[in-house]
Formats: structure tokens, sequence, C-alpha cells
């Protein structure tokens, strides 16, 4: 059984990253502080489950499902988190000439932040989760889908952020 | 992913730029509260001598902590209430602040059954000066706590209903509210009244008067 002390310690590591993460998902500084210390207790809760492997990953996991069900909790009415949304998203992306990259080479933080607000909650997810240092294969394992599905969705998703990047900044 | 298209890196480096936000100093603190206070496990084994020294130098550690002085147990009560404040800005400030509407004290009770591990113990169900608006699950600190929003006037009033095991609860200069013995605080404009009744903890949190909270908290569980 792992020591859960040494987990706990070891977890606070990630605080930052998962603080950051949920303020992603959330949109909201007060809704992410509610989902860290969620998925903490949680992460205490279920340290004799943790089979080893990628710490990091585990927590990701875990706060994501914690995010689901906050959702769930607060908005019961409106559509659930659904990964199948990314899938209405068409095809590859149309090659960026020089201008559009000269375009994104002048976008702001605020810009970047406000396309990444843009795209559903399954888009800016799986976006975050791969520019958060994660393997396609721990993307997966998060996500709760399989590898294909991250590869399609995340392309998919890299698209639709380009097509927003692009209307901020114009 | 590790593109090789231009516009792909190009991409990468522009959310590489992307705002991130570092967890605040409050939340950092209070993991690492919740992290202090996970032991790690005993070794297994110890040796033949070992073991009884052990022992005797836990014994000795027991008696020093039941005897010595309280010397930081006032900076600890002072976190209750800050925790308290915070988790009533927490309520206030949130687009969705109760999860079960109020259809009376009857209905938001019940709700609470599987969603946390204690039944909290309230038996007020407003009034047409302190009506009760609803209820959620919230965390004081490191456990889960029934929160009851209640209404008066134009003004929210919080309270918090959380095992009390293992906090720094006053227990001089405590305030007679009819059976209650209230810790009256007050911080960054909210009153905040503490108080412990068996097992349960409550945390009472307004911009109210402190006379209106008074008059409030002891028909909580004896109206």
């Amino acid at each position: 059984m792992p020591d859960r002390g040494r987990l706990a310690r070891e977890a606070l590591q990630h605080l930052d990253a998962l603080y950051d993460h949920g303020r992603y998902l959330t949109r909201n500084a007060v809704e992410a502080e509610d989902l860290v210390q969620e998925t903490y207790a949680r992460v205490l809760g279920a340290a004799a489950t943790f089979g080893g492997g990628n710490l990091k990953a585990w927590l990701f996991r875990i706060q994501r499902n914690a995010f689901i069900d906050q959702r769930r909790r607060s908005r019961p009415m409106a559509p659930s988190f659904d990964p199948a949304a990314l899938d209405t998203l068409d095809g590859a992306p149309a090659p960026a000439g020089e201008d559009q990259l000269a375009q994104l080479r002048r976008m702001t933080g605020a810009d970047i932040e406000a396309a990444l607000f843009s795209l559903s909650d399954e888009a800016r997810a799986i976006v975050l989760l791969d520019l958060e240092g994660f393997t396609e294969t721990e993307v997966a394992d998060i996500l709760g889908c399989a590898l294909g599905t991250v590869k399609s969705r995340l392309s998919r998703a890299r698209a639709a952020l380009r097509e927003k990047l692009k209307d901020y900044a114009r | 992913m590790t593109p090789e298209d231009p516009t792909e890196r190009e991409l990468d480096q522009l959310l590489a730029r992307r705002p991130r936000s570092a967890a605040p100093a409050e939340l950092r603190r209070r993991m690492e509260a919740l992290a202090s206070e996970t032991r790690p496990a005993a070794p297994r084994r110890l040796g033949r001598w070992l073991a009884p020294l052990a022992s005797a130098c836990a014994a000795g550690l027991l008696v020093w902590v039941v005897v010595r002085p309280p010397a930081d147990t006032a900076g600890a009560r002072l976190d209750l209430v800050e925790e308290a404040v915070n988790d009533h800005l927490r309520v206030v400030e949130s687009s969705h602040p109760v999860e079960i509407e109020s259809g009376g004290i009857h209905q938001v009770k019940p709700w609470f059954t599987g969603r946390l591990d204690f039944a909290p113990r309230v038996e007020f169900s407003g009034d047409a000066e302190f009506p009760l608006v609803g209820g959620s699950v919230g965390y004081f600190r490191d456990r889960k706590a029934a929160v009851f929003l209640f209404r008066h006037r134009l003004h929210s009033i919080t309270l918090l209903v959380f095992p009390a095991d293992r906090l720094p609860w006053r227990s001089h200069g405590l305030r007679s509210l009819g059976p209650l013995a209230v810790d009256e605080q007050r911080s960054r404009g909210f009153n905040v009244l503490l108080w412990r009744e068996g097992e349960l903890g409550y945390a009472l949190v307004s911009d109210v008067n402190l006379a209106d909270l008074e008059q409030l908290a002891p028909r909580l569980n004896h109206p």
C-alpha cells in the first residue's frame, strides 16, 4: 500500500499545475480553488488505490472527475461535459500563410487566454493536457478514452483553436 | 504532440505564452496543512530494544502535548475564522450558491444524505425574518461541510456545519446565547460565530449586525 503521507506531500508539488488547469477548466478562480480542494480530498481518500506510475497523471484524472461532478452539481440542466462534442469540428486545418504566422506572433497573453476560453470544455481540456506535457497515452488515461480518439480530438481541438486565434488576431 | 508543421510549432510557442496562475498562498497553506496531518505509516518492525524506547518517547510526547500551554492555538483559531469568511465569500460569489433550493429544512436536510459522512443537525426551517434559501456541500478546512444559506433583508448568511474533531476551538471568553457557548469574532467586515454542539461544529458568517446573528444562532437547533 502506498504511504499516504508521502503521497500527500508529493501531490503538493503539482499544486500550481492543478490550480492553473482548474482555472482554465472552470474559468473562475474561486471555483478553481474549490476544485483543487475537492481533488486533494479525493486524492487522500483514494491514496490506497494509487498503483504507482505517473502521479501527476493520476492527480489530473481525479481532478477531471471532480470537475465533471462539480459541473453536474452546479448545472444539472446544462449540457453535459461531452467528449463527442469535438467530433462536430470539421477536418484538417488549412495551411497557414506567413501573414497568419505574423498575426499569431503579435498576440498577447490575454488574447490567448480568451481564445482558450472560447473553446468547448472538452477541447480546452485536451489542448491544455497536451501543453502540460502528458503523452497521448496519458491524456487518454486521464480523459478515459481510447488513444486513437485522443489523437483525432487533439488534432481537431488545435484546429479549432487556430481558427479562434485568427479571430482574436484580427 | 510533436508538431512537424511550422504552424503547429508556432501554435505551441504561442500557447506556451498563455497566462499561468500559481495556486494562491491561502490555498497552498490549506493543502500543506492537510498533507501534514497525514502521518506516514509506522515502521513495520523495530528492534527488540528500540520498540520499548519508541513507546516511552511516544508516551512522553503525549504527556507534553496534553500539558503544554496552547502556544499556537490563537493563530490556529484565527485560521478557523478566516476559513469561515472565505467559505462565506465562495458561497455568495458563486453563480449557483445553493445546490438544493429550500422547500423548508425537511427538504434540504435529506438532500445531504449520501453526500456527507455525517448528519448535519439543523432544525430551523427559516421564517420571514431569516428565510432559508437552500443548501449545498462545501469544505471547511480538510473536511466536508453542510452549507446552509439564509437571507436577512438583502444580506446573505452562511451556516457551515461540519465534524468538530481536531479543530482548535476556543474554550474561554465565550458568549452565552441561550444553550450555546459561542466564540464571536470579526474579520474583514464580517461577523463570525463559532460553536460546538456534540460532535458537530457550526460557523455562522455574515455582514449583518452581530445582534442579528446572535438572534439567529440559538434558533438553529432550538427553534
